[in-house]
């Protein structure tokens, strides 16, 4: 349906986009109880594997396999979910980094999906591009109901101050529990979505390189708002793109306007600058990334910005 | 065959102390998780490489070199990627210092290529057998090096005036800067030992395996926060015990559970001390709010 509209480049860098965003949120959802989680990477394997298995492995349609992933990854949220109530902080965040590098070495070592060489000849999916805005719109709707619900509001209070929240009635293990667990859900989809669009996944696609990103999606974006998931996902993937443009555009210039002499100069010097080859585009935004947490440290959307924009209406969480 | 295995575990341990004394120092003074340190620990090995190859010096030199040059890294890194962001936002510290780890492990790979270099024999290679072990005149010089290190470096925290400045300052940031301790100026020092210790922990990682990758940075990361927190999160003693501990374990479960189960079970470790001991094995000052 709306694969019909890109070109495959464009539909490529869409979906990616789009799962890039989809795993944000499934970081999201736990963060918004306080739990900071590095090891988004190792539900996605999950999801990734236990859908690709249900897919080849038992010929099961997608759409059964990957909610079968994404319950499978649940489950095991749960399971890390558990102990993790235990701990917090930079704690939480070696835990997870843990459970992932783990996963990593399960999927490493397990000879029924190709072991170290990988999982091979997952089925293709032609309708990812639907699927993975299907369920962007999907969370967005989720979050922006949960924002104004009692258990969203539950969540909030427990990452301002765990124990005044449990004091003021807050069934805290079960509210965090359950965050935890519907994060992992949440990854567990995406990374069904991944991998039944690469068709190829082994433990480096999911290495801690990838936790680290999806926090980062957030952070960037904004952590205070459920827009910002998005727009930190949206931002961050279409950095390298648009980084990659921008010698495009140069080259459009009419050959009048720099063919004399001072301007020559400048666009060579310019143009040389922006042969972004691949590690030039990764300095750059590294860079850039230092520079955004320094001038916006909690993000490019916060909720007192977004407040901005509505005045018409009341702020709602006043 | 077991001593063996134990000098073994004690030459990889060696190096994951030394880059965990850096993030237990810097985690010490700042709470914070300094990412980019595996990179620095890789740019410490690529800086000993060149003066080996280009200036034909001989491995002090390169040591010196690499010391210094992540010495100033580390400085650079303080003025540029950690002061200026703002201290309220954990997180944005954290990234900021992700953002250096995707900076130097890119520049390492634009500059001296994606691939493993061979890192060339500086020490004559002899083999001493001393009893039931065989060891190397190369194990005998990483071993001395980085002993000598981790005695130079408790001598300072615990002896020198700058030393009781940096545990002031791991003990109470605001106590600290009440009672005359220049805090900024210990975060700037505490980056520049940390980094040169990292610096000379590359080469000596380059000097044992006999090559170095631009990719080397981040296993080393990862392990040298299992044994941060092994050792008890600023807690510099510890952190270098905990080190030999983890290399020989590794070592250990390499040689008699398997190759590929070595990780599952540093893994598993981190999981277990999490749980039930999170002030790590030998204890550290406080836990709550980290």
């Amino acid at each position: 349906m709306l694969d019909q509209l890109f070109d495959g480049y464009t539909r490529s860098i869409l979906i990616f986009t789009g799962i890039h965003a989809v795993a944000a949120y499934s970081f999201f959802l736990p963060f918004k109880t306080g739990q900071v989680s590095l090891g988004q990477a190792g539900f996605l394997a999950v999801g990734a594997y236990a859908a690709g298995i249900m897919t080849q492995k038992f010929g099961l349609p997608f759409p059964v396999a990957m909610l079968i992933g994404g319950l499978i990854t649940g489950a095991i949220g749960v399971g890390v979910g558990f102990p993790a109530l235990r701990i917090k902080g930079i704690y939480l965040l070696l835990l997870t980094l843990a459970f992932a590098e783990i996963v990593q070495g399960v999927v490493m070592t397990w000879e029924y999906t190709g072991g170290a060489e990988g999982f091979q000849g997952i089925p293709y999916n032609a309708y990812t591009l639907d699927y993975v805005y299907g369920a962007l719109v999907v969370l967005i709707v989720f979050f922006a109901r949960l924002e104004r619900s009692s258990l969203g509001r539950a969540m909030d209070s427990i990452h301002e101050d765990e124990t005044a929240a449990e004091v003021m009635g807050v069934n805290v293990v079960g509210v965090k529990l359950l965050a935890f667990s519907l994060g992992a859900f949440i990854a567990g989809l995406a990374g069904a979505l991944f991998a039944h669009h690469v068709t190829y996944v082994d433990s480096i696609t999911f290495n801690i390189l990838v936790g680290v990103n999806i926090l980062m999606f957030v952070v960037v974006g904004g952590s205070s708002t459920y827009w910002g998931p998005l727009l930190g996902a949206a931002f961050l993937s279409l950095l390298p793109e648009f980084l990659r443009m921008l010698r495009e555009w140069l080259e459009l210039l009419p050959v009048l306007w720099w063919d004399s002499f001072p301007m020559n100069r400048v666009y060579g010097f310019v143009y040389e600058f922006l042969d972004f080859e691949n590690e030039k585009r990764l300095i750059a935004y590294g860079i850039i990334l230092i520079v955004m947490m320094i001038v916006r440290p909690d993000g490019i959307l916060t909720r007192d910005g977004l407040r901005r924009f509505r005045f018409g209406r009341k702020a709602d969480h006043a | 065959m077991i001593y063996q295995q134990l000098i073994n575990g004690i030459m990889l341990g060696a190096s994951y102390s030394l880059v965990a004394i850096g993030y237990t120092l810097i985690f010490g003074v700042l709470n914070l998780l300094y990412f980019a340190h595996g990179e620095v620990f890789m740019v410490g090995a690529f800086v000993g490489l060149y003066v080996v190859i280009l200036a034909n010096a001989n491995i002090y030199v390169a040591l010196v070199g690499a010391m210094i040059a992540c010495g100033a890294l580390g400085m650079l890194a303080v003025f540029a990627a950690v002061r200026p962001v703002s201290k309220d936002y954990p997180l944005a510290q954290l990234i900021s210092s992700i953002g250096v780890t995707i900076v130097l492990q890119n520049m390492a790979i634009y500059i001296f290529g994606g691939q493993q270099v061979a890192f060339p024999e500086t020490i004559k290679q002899e083999l001493y057998r001393i009893g039931p072990v065989t060891i190397s005149s190369v194990q005998i010089f990483i071993l001395v090096v980085a002993l000598m290190l981790m005695v130079f470096l408790w001598l300072f925290i615990e002896r020198s005036k700058m030393g009781r400045a940096i545990r002031a300052t791991a003990e109470n940031h605001e106590t600290a800067a009440l009672l005359g301790v220049n805090v900024n100026r210990v975060v700037l020092v505490t980056f520049i030992i940390a980094s040169s210790i990292a610096g000379v922990a590359g080469v000596l990682d380059g000097l044992k395996n006999s090559n170095v990758s631009p990719f080397m940075g981040l296993e080393v990361a990862v392990k040298g926060l299992v044994v941060m927190l092994l050792g008890g999160l600023g807690n510099v003693t510890g952190a270098m015990i905990a080190g030999l501990l983890l290399g020989m374990v590794e070592i250990l479960s390499a040689a008699y559970i398997g190759t590929t189960e070595r990780d599952f079970v540093t893994f598993a470790i981190l999981i277990l001390i999490l749980l039930y001991r999170p002030s790590g094995l030998f204890g550290t000052r406080t836990i709550e709010e980290r």
